[in-house]
């Protein structure tokens, strides 16, 4: 059987709209053929996770169902109960089998990684976001297939953005005016052209045609700097990598939204120019938005909570910190067990106390800087250059450069 | 009518982005239109897009130059490199160079098939490396990384069923270059089968040619390296009037300089960047390295078939490797002896004789530079060989092909 990897060329996106027509046509008419989406998923489900990957495809299957029976048991669970030891033990069960993916690479002859799927990271934010919200009782109902739906919908289940029950819900249930509808199929071709410019001309062009090439001269220059390997194609590494970094997965990003817009479902944006910030936590408001907004929501917000209400740190500055290192801490391991990523997370915690820390001292001294174009400028500058220097880190390139 | 409107702001600019890209891909391009300065850059670049591609290589070949095939020893472009002389003493046609690290027999083959016109009762160069005849042989990663759509689907419209093609089909099969299901994939298993393509997968090829030609056309204007400073900067080092004596004095002394950071003669900087921190442990690191028995005298057999079907005036270079080096990582001599041996066999019993077998001249300073790659005086010995041979009147030469040696009887076979 055929298998097709997700916006890898443009046969997938003939494809991908093509077979997307019919339900496109209903919504301009003002109805959604759910029985068509449904089929649709499902048979873009079986291209993506069979042929060659079906044992991803079992691994799958397993999971929703696995995920499908913690969130409906804890759901009639909580409309009588409310123990904070069964709500942990719930979101404990749902993150471990992203937990054991995420180990197997350590234990390279154990079966763990038999577990693993594409998107399952994804899957995991999304269910964990719906028990944390059923605990909190902003959702009270979800039926078994809204579940599987917003679980699977499938522009999205590769790679995110991570979009929310409550809202993805509204939209899906909501009958759309043929004028609404037409003005997000506009935007969702102005999304997909700007992730073509994005993915497979600058994404490709930093990606596959230029990063190689300054990989193999930096990687000639091992022993420049005192055996260090810090030389100038090192520092060009880090910017064509950033460059690389961001536009494959901007333009990812914004296929995921556009494919979701024709579907009438306004997927929350990923990106909002993040070499633009001024500073870090300017810059995690801008990255990978539907990420960082999942950890300031879930892991944040929950530990600073936490650490209030139990008066475990009196200091309010204190708590942040704390709340920032957990926070970034997490995210590095999620996004691997190698000591290049847990030094990205604790590099960004770092750079976010720092960063705090500045900007209560400018804060007491209002009188201290001038805001202006140039101040701005510089501003921008630092920020930029410490996203790349973090970006480096996150690359691995260094774990090339210095121990293979 | 107001929807109607909408729509079509909405859908009218996607049509023009696809029509526009579609005619972009199949127009009809001239070919031959590129710059005399174009095809000199692009004979030193061995750039993927002029291997794979089709139209820089036919259009240089159609105006003054001789393909000259190889891997990575073409890309050492020292004063006495054949691109370096022939541009500086004006040979009649000056080296177009199709390969780099890791192309091999298998590769050139299926890169030969865009170009069968120009190697028409013309005349090429080819150095044989003895390093392609690994155990494994062809490497499908390195196949992969050279594979061209482009001239795969043009075999595969004029395959026929003969015991080449289909040996041609079973290596292609391989070297998992692209899916067993795609289309490509289900012609080749045809072609490998002894069966004919279907009409389908006919029109298809063809359709599909007709965009790669498209794509060859529109990319092959740019991503070109430029080596040119290199180029000149060894035309200049050259005597005004090609000389052996003088050019072959130069060679040693520039040899002299640019290896005496080691024993081994090997380039300076490669010895500091590849080997320096490790050469005591390359002591005898090559003991077992064995060119005698590979798939690759098959692969090979596959090009003197092509040079065969086009009455292609062949010289063939087997270069040496250098004897201190040797010497010290263990590579027996004898071994290179008799791999060399079996090339020549292969090709003299076929009718291949125009020659020039290098093995022994790896003791000479200055030859390589550096283990396996030919260098200064090396480079001058293939341009003493090469200069007449591109210059004499071309001659019909008379191959019988030997099914033999497409055989595992025959790559097994060890000629001593």
């Amino acid at each position: 059987m055929i298998n097709l990897q997700p916006y890898t060329n443009p046969a997938y996106f003939i494809l991908l709209i093509g077979t997307l027509l019919p339900a496109m046509i209903g919504l301009y008419f003002g109805k959604r053929l759910k029985v068509y989406e449904a089929i649709w998923t499902f048979s873009f489900l079986l291209i993506t996770f069979g042929g060659i990957k079906w044992h991803q495809g079992i691994a799958l299957a397993a999971y929703i169902i696995f995920q499908q029976l913690l969130v409906q048991i804890y759901k009639a669970y909580r409309k009588r109960h409310n123990s904070t030891a069964m709500f942990l033990s719930m979101i404990i069960l749902s993150i471990f089998p992203l937990v054991i993916v995420k180990l197997a690479p350590i234990f390279p002859s154990s079966q763990l990684s038999l577990f693993g799927f594409l998107g399952i990271s994804y899957l995991t934010f999304k269910t964990v976001q719906v028990l944390m919200e059923l605990r909190d009782g902003t959702i009270k109902e979800i039926r078994v297939r809204d579940f599987v739906r917003f679980l699977l919908f499938f522009p999205t289940v590769s790679s995110g953005p991570i979009d929310r029950f409550k809202r993805f819900q509204a939209d899906e249930q909501q009958v759309l005016s043929r004028d609404a509808y037409l003005v997000m199929v506009d935007r969702g071709v102005q999304y997909i052209f700007k992730g073509f410019v994005y993915k497979f001309i600058l994404g490709y062009f930093f990606g596959t045609w230029l990063l190689p090439r300054i990989a193999h001269v930096a990687l000639l220059e091992r022993h420049a700097f005192f055996g260090t390997g810090l030389s100038l194609h090192l520092v060009e590494y880090m910017y064509v990598y950033s460059m690389y970094l961001f536009f494959d997965f901007a333009g990812y990003s914004l296929f995921a939204i556009g494919i979701s817009y024709f579907l009438g479902i306004k997927t929350p944006e990923n990106f909002n120019a993040p070499f633009r910030s001024h500073n870090i936590k300017d810059f995690w408001n801008r990255w990978h938005m539907s990420l960082s907004f999942w950890f300031r929501d879930f892991v944040f917000m929950r530990v600073t909570f936490f650490i209030m209400k139990k008066r475990l740190i009196k200091n309010r500055i204190r708590v942040s910190q704390v709340a920032y290192l957990l926070n970034f801490l997490i995210m590095g391991f999620w996004h691997g067990v190698t000591w290049y990523y847990i030094v990205y997370g604790l590099f960004h915690a770092t750079a976010i106390i720092i960063n705090d820390y500045w900007l209560r001292y400018k804060k007491a001294h209002p009188n201290l800087i001038k805001h202006n174009m140039f101040t701005e400028g510089i501003a921008i500058f630092l920020t930029f250059n410490t996203v790349c220097f973090s970006f480096l880190i996150f690359s691995g390139f260094l774990n090339t450069l210095w121990f293979k | 009518m107001k929807h109607r409107h909408q729509l079509g702001l909405t859908i009218g600019p996607v049509l023009v982005a696809i029509i526009m890209s579609c005619l972009l891909l199949i127009y009809p391009y001239k070919a031959g239109s590129y710059s005399a300065s174009g095809l000199e850059k692009a004979s030193l670049s061995q750039s993927n897009n002029v291997l794979k591609g089709q139209a820089i290589k036919t259009a240089a070949l159609k105006n003054g130059y001789v393909p000259f095939f190889g891997s990575s020893e073409l890309s050492r472009l020292d004063m006495t490199h054949p691109s370096v002389v022939a541009k500086k003493y004006h040979w009649s046609k000056r080296p177009f160079l199709l390969g780099k690290a890791g192309t091999q027999s298998l590769t050139h083959y299926f890169a030969m098939q865009d170009m069968t016109s120009q190697l028409k009762n013309k005349k090429a160069v080819v150095v044989v490396s003895p390093q392609w005849f690994t155990k494994k042989g062809q490497i499908p990663a390195a196949f992969s990384a050279y594979y061209s759509p482009l001239a795969t689907a043009q075999w595969l419209l004029k395959a026929k069923n003969t015991q080449a093609d289909q040996y041609a089909a079973k290596r292609l099969l391989k070297m998992n270059a692209f899916h067993r299901t795609s289309m490509m994939g289900k012609a080749t298993l045809r072609i490998a089968n002894g069966e004919q393509l279907s009409a389908n997968q006919r029109r298809y090829l063809q359709l599909r040619l007709k965009v790669l030609h498209g794509e060859d056309h529109f990319f092959s204007a740019f991503i070109v390296k430029n080596k040119m400073r290199r180029l000149n900067n060894g035309t200049k080092k050259l005597p005004q009037s090609y000389s052996f004596t003088k050019i072959n004095r130069l060679a040693g002394a520039m040899g002299k300089r640019n290896t005496n950071s080691n024993q081994l003669q090997i380039e300076n900087n490669l010895y500091r960047k590849k080997l320096r921190g490790k050469i005591k442990t390359l002591k005898n690191c090559q003991v077992n390295l064995d060119y005698r028995q590979s798939p690759e005298y098959s692969d090979f057999e596959l090009m003197l078939n092509q040079f065969k079907q086009t009455n292609t005036d062949v010289l063939f270079i087997i270069p040496p490797v250098n004897a201190k080096w040797a010497k010290y990582t263990g590579l027996s001599q004898q071994m290179l002896m008799s791999t060399s041996h079996k090339i020549k066999q292969q090709l003299n019993s076929q009718g291949f004789n125009n020659v020039l077998d290098l093995t022994q001249d790896g003791n000479i300073n200055y030859f390589m530079q550096d283990s396996i790659h030919l260098g200064w005086r090396g480079w001058l010995a293939v341009d003493q060989a090469a200069q007449p041979f591109i210059a004499k009147r071309q001659r019909t030469p008379h191959y019988q092909i030997n099914r033999y040696y497409f055989s595992k009887n025959w790559q097994e076979k060890i000629v001593k």
